[in-house]
């Protein structure tokens, strides 16, 4: 047997039951743990104090790269390195260029709201140990699970266990990693 | 003992005041006697020599404002309607109440009309006198492009049109109303049917008839020129000043205690949102309108936005920094702040945002009504006149009728739409 467990891992009954003992679990103050439910549990992200997605900050930051690199290229190509005058038009114009600004600025938000989801999400994840046990199964279906890491720092073997099953945990087992 | 966020509330915290406060409807007389001031103040301006013209226009920006408030109203409840919305149940019938206003602004409106009949023709619109002197020399009555567009514009037609689209309004108003308001007496579920099919027509007809007065109403000030998109400007700015209103009456009427428990952060972050999207989307048309006209630079479009910029003599005037002003304090700076989740879900940060947005509103329609006002060389009157206190004057004047219009029918009817079929999912609203 490995010497460190990947964490426990308990089943509950009902979505009531894993909401409440989320709760608990979040008061308790532990930070590497996870809820599997077969459907989403509406509030059960508050119960598990899990705050506001920072996904629009990529967003926001993919906006302004896309955008001020558009009007830097418009600029750097037109008024500095390359200038021919074209209609009598000036070399650079915020004006003309702003559209072109705007569809690169939307596009690079777009991709950098993927790209910060998938990153935030933990992708790319080839393994991951609940995906191993067998009680994933009826997980998928009608149990609700709580899982939480080792890694924690207030993570203890025989205390965490305790926790586990005072709130309601069956079968509360360690999770191979 | 919690070591991660606390959980955020969904209720917004505890507001109520101490004693209970006046229903709202008591404000109605206060309302009143403001609006009466206002208007009364403006009129006052008459007295000044040669001023008649300034303070037809500056009613003009009073009447057009708060009908655009109301215009953005009637189509944020059809919206509602049309997507079967659940969450703005509530805000909804704030907006109800709002187009409640439409026959009084219609009532303000035709003072404008018998100005145009009675007095000078060209008092606002310059049109509306065949012998108004054009810039160039020659009169109204001889230029091409008036022979071309007097279909349309000339003040028989002209008064019809406007009348036409205010009792349309006025009709599909009291239409949406009737059935939510009888909703809340039987609860049947047929008056949301029988909205939504009102809204199904009503929706387009409301664009065409919101497009028709921005034409007449505003563009044909300068009737020389011409913009496709004008109507969608229009509505932007609708939807924009609609949106705030509904907004910092909600708030107040979450301060006082009546809407304590009913309105909730997520709601105040989708109105946000809504703000948000439609400050874009006011930036997104104003400047396609500018980016075609400068890019195609053909002096009959460029001669609009010249005369916001240079005098006869090339000099810089006002409008060209009231004009960048816009820019900047209608786009940009409710742009960003309105980006933050924070900025939109807390009342002290976003009630300032939204009053911001109606002054730059009410600036935005300056920047299209009033340039007009010509002085002795045809270039427009400068921005900072005693023209701008009758803008004002007229600003508050409709409002304070405007907001009255709201109160009395505030007291007709129940607080929220109490037996709305989406009213639980409404007040249950999260993310």
């Amino acid at each position: 047997m490995a010497a460190q467990p990947y964490g426990l891992i308990a089943t509950f009954e009902s979505a009531s039951g894993v909401y409440h003992a989320a709760e608990t679990v979040r008061d308790a103050g532990f930070k590497h743990w996870d809820c599997i439910t077969p459907f989403p549990v509406h509030g059960l992200d508050r119960a598990m104090g899990v705050k506001r997605s920072v996904v629009p900050r990529f967003a926001l930051a993919g906006g302004v790269l896309g955008f001020s690199s558009a009007m830097g290229l418009a600029f750097f190509t037109g008024a500095v390195d390359y200038k021919i005058i074209v209609g009598g038009k000036p070399f650079f114009s915020p004006i003309p260029t702003t559209p072109i600004a705007v569809e690169l600025g939307i596009l690079c938000a777009a991709i950098g709201t993927v790209l910060g989801f998938f990153f935030m999400c933990g992708f790319p994840m080839h393994y991951h140990p609940v995906l191993k046990s067998d009680r994933i199964v009826p997980a998928l279906d009608d149990k609700f699970l709580i899982v939480i890491e080792a890694r924690d720092p207030k993570f203890n073997l025989a205390q965490t266990k305790a926790l586990l099953e005072k709130i309601g945990g069956q079968d509360v087992k360690e999770l191979e990693a | 003992m919690s070591t991660h966020a606390a959980p955020a509330p969904t209720v917004l915290p505890a507001a109520i005041p101490a004693a209970p406060a006046p229903a709202p409807q008591a404000n109605a007389g206060k309302a009143l006697g403001i609006g009466l001031a206002g208007l009364a103040l403006t009129a006052l301006g008459l007295l000044v020599p040669g001023n008649a013209s300034a303070v037809a226009v500056a009613w003009l920006v009073g009447v057009v404002f708060w009908t655009a408030v109301a215009i953005g109203m009637l189509m944020l409840v059809m919206i509602h309607h049309l997507t079967d919305a659940g969450w703005s149940v509530v805000l909804r019938r704030q907006f109800e109440h709002g187009i409640s206003g439409f026959k009084w602004l219609l009532l303000l409106f035709i003072p404008l009309l018998v100005a145009s009949w009675l007095g000078a023709g060209d008092i606002v619109w310059p049109w509306g006198n065949l012998n108004h002197v054009m810039h160039g020399g020659h009169t109204v009555g001889h230029d091409p492009l008036y022979e071309k567009k007097s279909a349309l514009l000339n003040l028989r037609t002209f008064s019809i049109v406007s009348v036409a689209v205010f009792a349309f309004w006025i009709w599909i108003s009291a239409r949406l109303r009737k059935a939510s308001f009888a909703q809340d007496l039987d609860g049947d579920a047929k008056w949301s049917a029988m909205n939504h099919g009102t809204s199904a027509s009503g929706i387009t007809l409301t664009a065409l008839t919101l497009t028709a007065g921005a034409l007449c109403w505003i563009m044909s000030l300068e009737y020389h020129w011409g913009s496709t998109i004008y109507g969608m400007w229009f509505f932007s700015d609708c939807i924009r000043g609609a949106l705030s209103v509904g907004l910092l009456v909600q708030l107040w009427l979450y301060n006082r205690g009546d809407l304590k428990g009913i309105l909730n952060k997520k709601h105040l972050h989708s109105i946000g949102m809504f703000m948000h999207a439609f400050t874009a989307f006011w930036a997104y048309v104003a400047f396609c309108q500018y980016l075609l006209i400068w890019s195609a630079d053909i002096p009959e479009e460029t001669f609009w936005y010249n005369l916001r910029e240079l005098n006869h003599d090339g000099s810089t005037n006002q409008w060209w920094y009231v004009g960048l002003g816009l820019v900047f304090f209608n786009f940009l700076v409710p742009f960003l702040l309105l980006l933050s989740y924070k900025h939109k879900i807390t009342p002290a940060k976003v009630a300032p945002i939204a009053a911001w947005i109606l002054g730059t509103v009410v600036l935005d329609l300056v920047y299209n009504i009033v340039p007009v006002l010509k002085d002795a060389h045809g270039d427009p009157q400068p921005f900072l006149s005693l023209n701008l206190v009758w803008i004002v004057t007229a600003v508050i004047g409709v409002g304070g009728v405007f907001a009255w219009s709201y109160l009395k029918s505030f007291a007709s009817t129940k607080l929220i739409p109490i037996r709305d079929p989406r009213i639980v999912e409404c007040i249950t609203y999260h993310e």
